[in-house]
């Protein structure tokens, strides 16, 4: 049989199980998008081409699967960057595809030419320009085996238009050019390593495993519960480890780090034995970093070589995959009561909540349970940046894998809205809700026109707080409140603009918010909630910069 | 630290492919480190090419190189190179302009230092030296005062040679 190349491109990532692609068209693509209907995948238009890849993105950490998006040659390329960066940086398995200017063109300055491929190097796992129409069945199943396995990551395919038109014959095609994948082993080493780790973890009196990103991304939700279970092993996550596990008897001390709970940094300060598990101790988590932990032996386990000892010294590691490493784990962990650990956790809880150093999200925070209290258990939350993020992550309870999404590592204000689209089109059966602050949302408010017409039912919660809230509180305590270019008005009706892109919208105080939160859980379709918060309001504790985790400032100074 | 500082080379095998120069030579940037010397070629594979690097660096470089390489999807293998396990050597080819003056001498040092003269035009002859780095740079701060007129070196070339 005889095919073009961009039928070959879309049957192999059909064949692949991909069945949505997120995208916006444009010449040097428009023979992909001429037959995309027909091969059987559903081509999702977004109003730019940075909300397809947040799009692809939310798809991805919502389902595990590797999110698709597409965009053309030139700007629509560069449009993706900064979502391919946000990928990136949090190990979403995700294609790019982009449209290149004919292989003759290449290098010559031709119309929307740009080098995508030198452009994303740094921020991508790999990248491919296909030259040649027979290598492209190869090159699209390289791509996704090297997005999705080991430490997963985004992979750029670049797609010149006159090999997207070439047609080739099935047996034409090379089957060549598949590059290994180093196969993660687990083997002897391996094990005497783990061995090693659970005989330090049996023996140890205080210790705390800090949970990153790297269990969601290895699916190992059931082995980290078993492992904490039998261990009687309290946790504390990092940001990209929230929403790995559950465990209703709390074990879970909370977020750690810069916007961490109280109780969540001072545990981890005494223990005397950390097992990190699929985290990178990111500058984010351990603030500083000679202060981190003064008392702890550190053992990590990840996936990827280079995460392991990157910012802080480990006494003892393994690289494996993480829930193969979890599965043998269990094993060797013995059960333990740690009767005084957890007694100290219960003090050290109930002295937090009678001065409630961990209740500083205010009414926002208390807006966000009572969403949490009407949407249905299954639901995921989406983050923006700012204080939003924070209150929604410490407010959040994650009961589901996968059930709280956030752009962690970049931090990439405009995140939220277009990867609740994706998280809602790819998890069919869980809710979404967005929560946003103002600033964020006006940096990819064109998509609420997508929402619309595909009328994909996300909830989206805007905090308007008239300013860019996180950088306020940041100026308020470190640039003696000069609130220097944070102030974003009042001045725009965020649900006149709602319901000008037909979705329908309501304004509620984040004191008095019981009635609009009703309507928006209440909704068939998209609805948008704009809470009016004070611009005072901000989030504690937090952590100054250049102070370790338990130097936390607890309230606004006057 | 700046003791600590001393020559790494690292040796790495490569798929054949456009761009994999630029994602290796893009590590040893993102990371902050010069490149003093890089010598690629295809091995006896035609698939496979062989990267040769010299860097100086701190005793951190080895890991944070070694590991940020093999993230790579192109890159197949990395290992640094010790002295007493491997062989190195590089060329030189040296431009200089024989006179009257310095005829004499250069020849004595072709000689004694066996250069071959691999180009002779007019006056101006190019020599070629092969040998470890401290040889050729001998043979060159010899022939510096006779009038060298422009220098090209591979960079080390290197094989593990086993212990
Ligand atoms: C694209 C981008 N630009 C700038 C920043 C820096 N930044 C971090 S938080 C923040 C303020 C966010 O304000 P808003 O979206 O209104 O949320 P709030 O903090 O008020 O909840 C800014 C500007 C960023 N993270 N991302």
């Amino acid at each position: 049989m005889e095919r073009t190349g961009a039928e070959i491109l879309l049957n192999t990532l059909s064949e692949e199980g991909v069945s949505e692609i997120f995208g916006y068209p444009g010449a040097s693509t428009l023979a992909i998008h001429d037959c995309i209907n027909e091969t059987g995948i559903r081509h999702l238009l977004v109003r730019h081409e940075q909300a397809a890849a947040h799009a692809a993105d939310g798809y991805a950490r919502a389902t595990g699967k590797v999110g698709v998006c597409i965009a053309t040659s030139g700007p629509g390329a560069t449009n993706l960057v900064t979502g391919i960066a946000t990928a990136y940086m949090d190990s979403t398995p995700m294609i790019a595809l982009t449209g290149q200017v004919t292989t003759g063109l290449l290098g010559s300055d031709a119309f929307q030419e740009t080098d995508i491929i030198g452009i994303t190097m740094p921020i991508t796992k790999h990248s491919f320009l296909v030259q040649d129409v027979r290598d492209m069945a190869s090159t699209v199943r390289e791509a996704i085996n090297i997005a999705t396995s080991g430490r997963p990551g985004p992979v750029v395919i670049d797609l010149p238009r006159d090999v997207l038109a070439a047609r080739c014959n099935d047996d034409e095609e090379g089957g060549g050019g598949f590059l290994e994948q180093q196969e993660i082993h687990f083997g002897e080493e391996e094990l005497r390593r783990l061995k090693q780790i659970a005989r330090l973890l049996n023996e140890s009196e205080r210790p705390v495993l800090l949970v990153g990103g790297g269990v969601k991304l290895s699916q190992a939700f059931t082995e980290l519960a078993d492992v904490i279970q039998k261990g009687n092993i309290p946790f504390v996550t990092t940001m990209m480890g929230i929403g790995s596990v559950y465990t209703p008897n709390g074990f879970n001390l909370g977020l750690i780090g810069t916007h961490g709970t109280d109780l969540a940094n001072r545990i981890v300060h005494q223990s005397d034995f950390i097992l990190a598990v699929g985290a990178r101790f990111s500058d984010r988590t351990t603030s500083v970093i000679e202060e981190f932990a003064p008392l702890a032996t550190i053992a990590q386990i990840d996936v990827d070589p280079t995460s392991i000892g990157k910012n802080i010294k480990t006494d003892i590691s393994v690289v494996s995959d993480i829930r193969v490493a979890l599965q043998e784990l269990l094993g060797l962990v013995t059960e333990k009561k740690r009767e005084d650990w957890i007694d100290r956790i219960d003090r050290e809880r109930e002295r937090i909540a009678k001065e409630g150093s961990d209740d500083g999200c205010g009414p926002a925070g208390e807006c966000i349970r009572m969403v949490q209290e009407c949407m249905p258990e299954k639901t995921i939350a989406v983050t923006d940046v700012g204080l939003n993020q924070i209150w929604a992550i410490r407010s959040w309870k994650v009961k589901i894998p996968r059930g709280l999404i956030t752009p962690g590592g970049l931090g990439t204000m405009g995140f939220s809205v277009p990867a609740s689209m994706g998280a809602r089109i790819g998890a069919i059966d869980h809710e979404v809700v967005v929560f946003t602050g103002d600033g964020g949302f006006f940096m990819n408010i064109q998509e609420l026109a997508t929402i619309g017409f595909y009328n994909i039912p996300v909830k989206i919660v805007v905090f308007n707080n008239g300013n860019l809230g996180m950088i306020r509180q940041i100026q308020h305590h470190f640039y003696n409140s000069r609130y220097r270019d944070s102030r974003l008005s009042d001045l725009v009706d965020i649900t006149e603009i709602a319901k000008g892109f037909g979705i329908p919208s309501e304004k509620v105080a984040a004191e008095d918010p019981r009635k609009g939160i009703e309507k928006l859980c209440g909704s068939e379709g998209p609805f948008l909630l704009e809470v009016v918060v004070d611009e005072n309001n901000y989030v504690y504790p937090i952590i100054p910069p250049g102070k370790s985790n338990v130097e936390m400032i607890y309230g606004r100074s006057e | 630290m700046k003791s600590e500082v001393k020559e790494h080379v690292i040796s790495m095998l490569v798929n054949n492919r456009p761009g994999v120069l630029a994602r290796v030579a893009g590590v040893f940037g993102r990371l902050g480190y010069n490149i003093e010397s890089l010598c690629v070629a295809e091995t006896i594979s035609s698939k496979v090419s062989r990267i040769t690097s010299v860097s100086k660096a701190d005793p951190a470089f080895t890991e944070k190189v070694k590991k940020q390489l093999n993230r790579l999807v192109d890159v197949i293998s990395v290992a640094e190179l010790e002295d007493d396990t491997s062989a190195k050597r590089e060329m030189m080819l040296i431009g200089i302009t024989i006179d009257e003056k310095n005829r004499p001498e250069l020849s004595r040092a072709i000689t004694m230092f066996g250069c071959t003269v691999i180009s002779m035009k007019d006056s101006y002859c190019i020599l070629q030296v092969v040998g470890n780095r401290g040889d050729v740079e001998t043979v060159l701060n010899f022939l510096t005062p006779l009038g060298v007129k422009d220098i090209a070196r591979t960079g080390a070339v290197a094989l593990e040679s086993g212990a």
